[in-house]
């Protein structure tokens, strides 16, 4: 039966992978989901609720959700955490100030028992920014280190320049194909 | 139903040196119906990379770091935490042999570490020109006395084909039970 039914699931294709954008406001994530999805930097206002988008990479299918960031919104991000495959979270890095709250808001969303199955994928974002954290400063300063029971990965990313998405989109496909 | 015992294993080794490559080969041979990341889409690890396996009665957890030099100041936060240590050495790799030996010195004298056995893989031993263990091994014994009393074993593997997995974890298995009085299993209380 279980081989008649993985039968008919690949005549059907794979089920769409949903993926969250997080990160604090201003980290970039709208520009990330839409350099995805067209391929381009568009020009980003603040995002007051969500963006939607499906997102074709290599033969797989995406459903990206870009949740607004502010701080009066990040309360709402729990609403989208059920049934979430993969969550993308974006990092300022030229941002010192607030990686410590950036931090905060990454471990309060990962206690959530909804999401203790789903890949993360951080992006230190903005390294075309002179002075911007490096990986290691990144993972050090959001305190990755204690994540110690869930596969991750972190990427330099330039949002704008399309730098570093491609490898962070190729391993979270590659990782979404091996959790199946 | 009695809770299988858990131990962390730790993989440490230069960036290049196979780890992820290795923690996909083990994951293979000992998960059933495991099919591993094909070694051709495996990429530069930057975060962590875990895997689960049971084998004699026990659960292994392991931790696979990133190996980049500006990575390594990140292992340490994981020391206290590990049961076991696979250290993976390219053997095909001479001209950074000496960069991996230091790298290794530094890993033991941390003292989160002491006690705690250490496999040392010189792995792709499917290329023909690679240094083989006899060469490997001499290097990494050199400092006897910073091993001091821990287990160290210096094993050959190909992470590649599989070769040699199996009898490494094994004599890992083995060495983490009997250390097990100086360092516990972890606790599943909040598993």
């Amino acid at each position: 039966m279980g081989g008649l039914w993985s039968y008919f699931r690949g005549l059907l294709g794979a089920r769409e992978m949903r993926i969250l954008i997080l990160g604090l406001d201003g980290a970039g994530k709208t520009t990330i989901l839409y350099r995805l999805q067209v391929g381009e930097v568009v020009t980003t206002i603040p995002t007051i609720g969500f963006n939607v988008e499906q997102v074709q990479y290599k033969n797989l299918k995406f459903q990206v959700w870009d949740l607004g960031g502010q701080t009066s919104i990040r309360p709402y991000w729990r609403c989208y955490y059920s049934n979430t495959d993969a969550i993308i979270y974006v990092v300022d890095s030229a941002d010192k100030e607030r990686i410590g709250i950036s931090k905060e808001e990454l471990f309060h969303m990962l206690r959530e028992e909804e999401l203790s199955d789903a890949i993360l994928v951080v992006l230190a974002n903005k390294q075309d920014m002179a002075g911007c954290m490096t990986v290691a400063e990144v993972h050090q300063a959001l305190g990755l280190e204690a994540l110690k029971n869930r596969t991750f990965q972190i990427f330099k990313t330039s949002a704008t320049k399309g730098e570093g998405l491609d490898q962070a989109m190729d391993w979270l496909a590659n990782a979404l194909q091996n959790k199946k | 139903m009695v809770q299988k015992d858990e131990y962390c294993v730790l993989i440490l080794g230069l960036d290049n040196a196979g780890k992820t490559t290795y923690l996909e080969a083990a994951k293979t041979k000992l998960t059933k119906n495991y099919k591993g990341i094909h070694a051709s889409k495996i990429t530069t690890t930057v975060g962590l990379n875990i895997g689960k396996i049971e084998i004699t009665g026990v659960r292994l957890t392991f931790w696979d770091l990133g190996g980049q030099t500006e990575l390594q100041s990140l292992w340490d936060k994981y020391y206290a935490e590990s049961h076991a240590i696979i250290y993976i050495v390219d053997s095909n790799d001479r001209d950074r042999i000496d960069e991996s030996k230091e790298t290794f010195d530094k890993m033991i004298a941390n003292e989160n570490l002491q006690g705690i056995p250490l496999l040392v893989l010189a792995n792709k031993q499917d290329i023909p020109e690679c240094m083989g263990v006899r060469e490997v091994k001499p290097i990494f014994n050199k400092n006897a006395h910073m091993i001091g009393k821990r287990d160290c074993m210096v094993m050959p593997v190909s992470a590649l084909t599989g070769e040699g997995v199996d009898e490494g974890i094994h004599w890992l298995v083995d060495c983490v039970k009997r250390n097990s009085l100086m360092r516990p299993p972890k606790s599943n209380d909040n598993s």
